[in-house]
């Protein structure tokens, strides 16, 4: 999730015109990490501080100290909270970013995981896109799905749980408009299939498609705290998990315990995709690695066995 | 592999007249290699380049790429010599060789993408051998370039056999391995071990050639075979494979040459493997420049 303020901010960051070094940002990383577990190491902050710039010129606080305030003793210091975390968590990604997870999901792990639930009779599968950002990953999930309706998931129904913290996001998955930026690996033969176009757009530059609703039926999206153990119970019988540049913004402890409980989620035999250069190492051990052709993936063992040998 | 079909391999890989002989500094190279590095004289060295003008001119672009480490001058090879080390040099120089022997009329793979995987186990498995601290990581470098000979020696004693073989490999997306033993009778470890023999490789090398696959108790006799079995499954996972999609999941840690290599090597148990992964990526690119600068050009000779 690279973040759309993040070029500015580091930029300017590197050009040492604001390092956010101000005593209240420290706190209002504190803040942040007490209610959202997202942990803003030294090397983070102008992503907070680039994200507080933005809602100070909204809510006219006129410093960082100022800023605080407003999160910590005013009335609606909540809904201010919210914004800011919105403002912290938007990213910017595309539809299809991952060919190399995708490939791995049609011609491995979902053969694999098809032949084992069979054989136990269970023809449903469960896959959540947790931390869905603006909703490309799911439905791209979604689209992949679909395309195996008649061959693979011959038989079989599949739901697609998309979950974010931030609900401005949210709300931009559910309408499920796209233009150029996030179509840019998303080929022909989709955009035809699985798109229409929007209408009174003009055709040619800063043309905008809509996802179709068959692909929004195969998703189920809502609001979710990863970091809140109550509402990640619910999430349970996982076959597939994608959190996908999401816990980079955790800190080490946060981070463990979320990822515990992803574990947890997923049924015996599950597979649980991070980001491009994301691992789990010293984070959690019982997922095994595994590796694709082009990307990596973690395995949660079949039931009945330790998960390390 | 039945009888018959042994014997006529032998027979035809030993009668192949497009696999050139090795050029005169293969032999005393891997004698050379075989020696710890301070044993190895630098005159000798210098003295076998100098045999051949082609080589040496080769020898020092490669020390010059940033996969070696980058000679500061490459001038002179004895100058690449000080600079990268006797016993890197001598990789470099092996790797040369290799190119040279390699057949120059028809090939049923793409002899690049053969390069590539091969100069690319070279590194990965010299990278992945310092990781776990394994004490020659220049044998490790020559096991891993000299591993999948077989595919060499399949590919021109039998290409339009072996041409089906890599097209359903890729059509099916599984291991070459697999469809040689259906269509060949035989696999490219097989055949290189005979290659490996006619061409008198130390039987260290020739273990990793023959059982890179695994089998046969060889990941418990020699930690290179498990060392060079685990980076051809890497870099087949990294893009540096035989060009083709291959479906499988590797769990690493599960297999069976990672576990005899733990025992021996207990860096291995702390590594970060998914971070060496990430690190090949940067390797991908780099080999990818090597093998179109040093190769293609004289491929098309």
């Amino acid at each position: 999730m690279p973040m759309a303020a993040d070029l500015q901010t580091s930029a300017a960051s590197a050009r040492g015109e604001d390092l956010f070094t101000d005593p209240a940002y420290l706190r209002i990383r504190d803040v942040v990490y007490q209610i959202s577990g997202i942990y803003h190491a030294e090397d983070k902050m102008y992503l907070l501080g680039g994200a507080c710039t933005r809602r100070m010129a909204e809510t006219k606080a006129k410093s960082p100290r100022e800023y605080l305030d407003q999160l910590t003793v005013r009335a609606d210091r909540d809904s201010e909270l919210r914004k800011l975390l919105n403002e912290i968590t938007i990213g910017e990604t595309c539809l299809f970013r991952s060919q190399p997870q995708i490939d791995a999901l049609k011609s491995v792990i979902l053969p694999q995981l098809i032949a084992e639930k069979a054989q136990m009779g269970y023809r449903r599968l469960r896959v959540w896109s947790a931390g869905c950002s603006t909703g490309e990953e799911p439905y791209t999930l979604a689209m992949v799905l679909l395309e195996e309706r008649e061959k693979l998931l011959k038989g079989w129904t599949f739901e697609i749980a998309a979950t974010d913290l931030n609900d401005r996001s949210i709300e931009i998955a559910k309408a499920g408009v796209y233009g150029d930026y996030a179509l840019r690996n998303t080929s022909a033969y989709y955009r035809r299939k699985y798109f229409t176009p929007m209408a009174g757009a003009s055709a040619g530059a800063g043309e905008k498609l809509q996802i179709r609703d068959e692909v929004k039926a195969a998703i189920a999206f809502s609001r979710l705290n990863l970091n809140d153990p109550s509402k990640m119970l619910f999430m349970s019988g996982m076959d597939i998990i994608f959190c996908c540049n999401v816990l980079i913004y955790f800190d080490g402890a946060s981070k463990r315990r979320v990822v515990q409980q992803f574990y947890s989620n997923l049924l015996p035999g599950g597979y649980f995709f991070l980001g491009h250069s994301e691992s789990l190492f010293q984070v959690n051990d019982e997922f095994r690695l595994v590796h694709f052709p082009g990307t990596t993936a973690y395995w949660k063992g079949p039931a009945g066995k330790g998960a390390t040998t | 592999m039945n009888a018959n079909v042994a014997e006529q391999l032998n027979k035809k890989v030993r009668s192949i007249h497009s696999l050139p002989t090795p050029p005169v500094i293969f032999q005393p190279l891997l004698g050379l290699l075989q020696q710890p590095a301070d044993r190895v004289n630098l005159k000798e060295v210098t003295r076998l380049v100098s045999y051949d003008e082609s080589l040496a001119a080769m020898c020092l672009r490669i020390a010059n790429s940033p996969l070696f480490g980058r000679a500061k001058t490459t001038e002179s090879v004895q100058a690449a010599v000080l600079s990268l080390g006797i016993r890197r040099v001598g990789d470099i120089l092996l790797t040369c060789c290799m190119q040279q022997m390699m057949p120059r009329g028809k090939w049923a793979t793409d002899p690049a993408a053969f390069w590539r995987h091969s100069l690319g186990c070279a590194l990965v498995t010299r990278k992945f051998a310092e990781m776990i601290e394994y004490p020659d990581v220049e044998k490790a470098y020559v096991a891993g370039l000299l591993h999948d000979l077989g595919i060499v020696v399949n590919s021109v004693t039998y290409p339009e056999e072996f041409s089906g073989v890599l097209e359903e490999a890729a059509k099916m997306c599984v291991p070459l391995l697999v469809v040689e033993e259906k269509r060949l009778g035989f696999t490219h470890c097989e055949s290189g071990l005979i290659l490996a023999e006619t061409w008198r490789i130390p039987p260290d090398i020739r273990d990793v050639i023959q059982f890179h696959h695994g089998d046969g108790g060889a990941f418990d006799k020699n930690p290179l075979v498990s060392l060079v079995h685990l980076c051809d499954l890497l870099c087949r996972m990294r893009s540096l494979g035989h060009g083709y999609y291959e479906a499988q999941g590797v769990d690493f840690a599960a297999d069976e040459a990672w576990l005899v290599l733990a025992q021996q090597f207990p860096r291995l148990a702390a590594m970060d493997l998914a971070r060496f992964t990430f690190d090949l990526d940067a390797v991908v690119g780099e080999v990818t420049d090597l093998v179109n600068s040093i190769f293609a050009p004289t491929e098309a000779s």
